[in-house]
């Protein structure tokens, strides 16, 4: 029974990696692709190189997405040939999908994500002592559309954040700080944001020694990994883009130009809660409702979306009662993104089956007949927010 | 959840195609080719552009093209008059500049002709009412099989701006058998022709 159910979520999986085109994954699959023709610092490259390069972005992301993901296609370069090089060359919006091979080059591309959720799906029972929740979890996990179509339609990047995440806090919940950081650490040298569990790694550790690495070690990681490439271009390509900058945005002025940060005054508030108040929340449950704090105080990428995904689907087995809160915040994050003034969020995202799309407008348009779509975007982000605090709440109150 | 999964998808990946398909009112007969390299070339006042093109399909519902509008100056008239191959006015399209961002694509939408396909056409575009320093641009590019020539200031060259024709499709089911009939095509071709 349970390979038949792999043999089906493999199947979904596929149709919806092979169908479903987001742009993002030729751009970096090309931006990495320089990694074979010997380039170290990309960086610098593109910067110096922009002129004559078909596609004109910055590498927005950290070292070790360069070497990991240009080192998998270095590989598959090999068997994909040179029809596969010219296309990454190929800036053409029309002509990108048109290509016949698209489909294998999708495949290809996409078979790290495949194997890495199918992973993280035997990863997740770990969590769960009862085979009966282990159980379900495996299943929810496999068999959610949510997960599938934010892993195979708009990710790149994330699932590999996640990945080490969720194995970080499978070391916690086996009382190992030290392993558990080395994976934030990693995983923070792919994207920046785990680095805001590390004070809540910190609250858990048992002793001075064990508080100073937890905080040492993976900001040391971190360092190790970006300081080879430390430039101008890198600072401003990677380093201030994204995350960093978005969670400060949110802000109220407090006068003589100063200001509160939400999101910093959540996460400072929700420390200094578990240091003076609450010494019995799990890091399982911090880490929940940083990012928590994260999606209902920034404007975020649908893809960002992954690295909660596994912790809402163990939390919803852990806790039934808040099974359909959960979805319902499910469907609301997803939602907030489709309303945002970019195809590829949603039409564009079919541009395999024909470009024809591109001549119908998008819903955001077709909401500004008749509403302000940032009106209604608001509005969901706001009750997004709520949702979240309650579901916060109901992590930090423990009866 | 494991039904739920399964219709979500298939709703995804099926249903919803064959629903933005079926509200599609128009089809580009060809892609839009490359601006190429042969300059630009302003229009405003007196200096009209006038393009001459073979329609690929029946049903010619619109014509659309590149158009760049320097720094938004041009708040005036474009006027769009579409002629047959004996000079008959077919039809006549008027914008303004506001509304056209500087390299934006316009499209000149009017009432359908039936009985277009691969007869003769030619369009004229003018702003008469913009000054020298309110001119539009059209982007020029080599010929291909519908782009046949173009004349500009009384000089007639090969070539033209990057247009595309639109078309009324016959049917919605139409649309829809064309949208998936491609993608099929195209998963049947796998490593075919670019490998």
């Amino acid at each position: 029974m349970r390979f038949k159910l792999i043999i089906l979520a493999i199947f979904l999986r596929l149709l919806v990696a092979l169908f479903l085109f987001h742009p993002d994954i030729k751009t970096i699959a090309f931006q990495t692709s320089f990694l074979k023709q010997g380039v170290v610092n990309i960086y610098s490259y593109l910067s110096e190189n922009k002129q004559h390069l078909p596609l004109k972005e910055e590498f927005v992301y950290f070292p070790l997405t360069y070497f990991v993901i240009g080192g998998y296609q270095a590989v598959i370069s090999s068997v994909l040939g040179d029809a596969f090089n010219n296309w990454l060359y190929d800036a053409g919006t029309v002509s990108t999908p048109n290509n016949p091979n698209i489909f294998i080059y999708l495949i290809f591309l996409k078979l790290p994500l495949l194997l890495m959720d199918l992973f993280i799906a035997f990863l997740l029972p770990q969590f769960f002592r009862k085979e009966a929740d282990r159980k379900k979890v495996f299943n929810l996990w496999l068999f959610n559309p949510f997960t599938i179509i934010l892993i195979y339609a708009f990710s790149n990047i994330d699932l590999y954040v996640v990945l080490l995440t969720i194995i970080a806090l499978l070391y916690i919940k086996k009382e190992k700080i030290i392993k558990a950081v080395f994976f934030i650490g990693f995983a923070a040298s792919f994207k920046l944001y785990p680095l805001l569990f590390v004070p809540f790694f910190f609250l858990k550790a048992k002793n001075v020694k064990e508080k100073i690495l937890t905080v040492m070690i993976p900001t040391l990681i971190f360092v190790l990994t970006i300081i080879p490439f430390f430039s101008t271009s890198f600072i401003n390509s990677a380093l201030i883009s994204g995350l960093s900058t978005r969670i400060f945005n949110p802000s109220f002025m407090i006068g003589f130009g100063e200001s509160i940060m939400i999101g910093l005054f959540l996460l400072s508030s929700l420390f200094f809660y578990g240091l003076v108040i609450n010494k019995k929340t799990t890091i399982f449950n911090y880490v929940i409702i940083v990012l928590f704090i994260l999606f209902s105080f920034s404007h975020y990428h649908i893809s960002w979306l992954l690295w909660i995904a596994p912790l809402l689907v163990v939390l919803a087995i852990k806790k039934p009662s808040c099974k359909w809160i959960i979805f319902i915040w499910a469907l609301f994050s997803i939602l907030i993104p489709l309303f945002y003034q970019d195809r590829s969020m949603t039409y564009s995202l079919y541009r395999i089956y024909t470009s024809w799309f591109d001549l119908l407008p998008i819903p955001f348009t077709i909401v500004e007949k008749f509403y302000d779509p940032y009106a209604i975007q608001s509005m969901i982000h706001s009750l997004l927010a709520g949702l979240s605090t309650i579901i916060g709440y109901k992590l930090l109150i423990k009866k | 959840m494991i039904k739920f999964t399964i219709i979500s998808i298939i709703f995804i990946l099926f249903i919803i195609p064959t629903l933005l398909a079926s509200q599609i009112k128009m089809i580009p007969a060809h892609d839009q080719p490359g601006y190429g390299d042969m300059g630009r070339v302003p229009i405003y006042s007196i200096h009209e552009f006038k393009q001459y093109f073979i329609s690929k399909d029946r049903n010619l519902v619109a014509i659309g093209t590149t158009i760049k509008n320097p720094n938004l100056k041009n708040e005036k008239e474009i006027k769009f008059n579409l002629f047959d191959g004996n000079n008959n006015l077919m039809r006549s399209v008027t914008q303004n500049g506001f509304n056209i961002g500087d390299g934006d694509f316009v499209k000149f939408i009017f009432e359908v002709i039936p009985d277009s396909v691969g007869k003769e056409y030619y369009f004229t575009l003018s702003s008469s009412s913009a000054e020298e320093e309110e001119i539009l641009e059209l982007f020029l590019t080599r010929p291909t099989d519908w782009i046949l020539r173009y004349s500009y200031n009384e000089e007639i060259k090969e070539g033209g701006t990057p247009m595309v024709t639109f078309h009324k499709p016959n049917s919605r089911l139409e649309t829809v058998k064309l949208v998936y009939s491609n993608l099929f095509s195209k998963l049947l071709h796998l490593n075919s022709d670019n490998k």
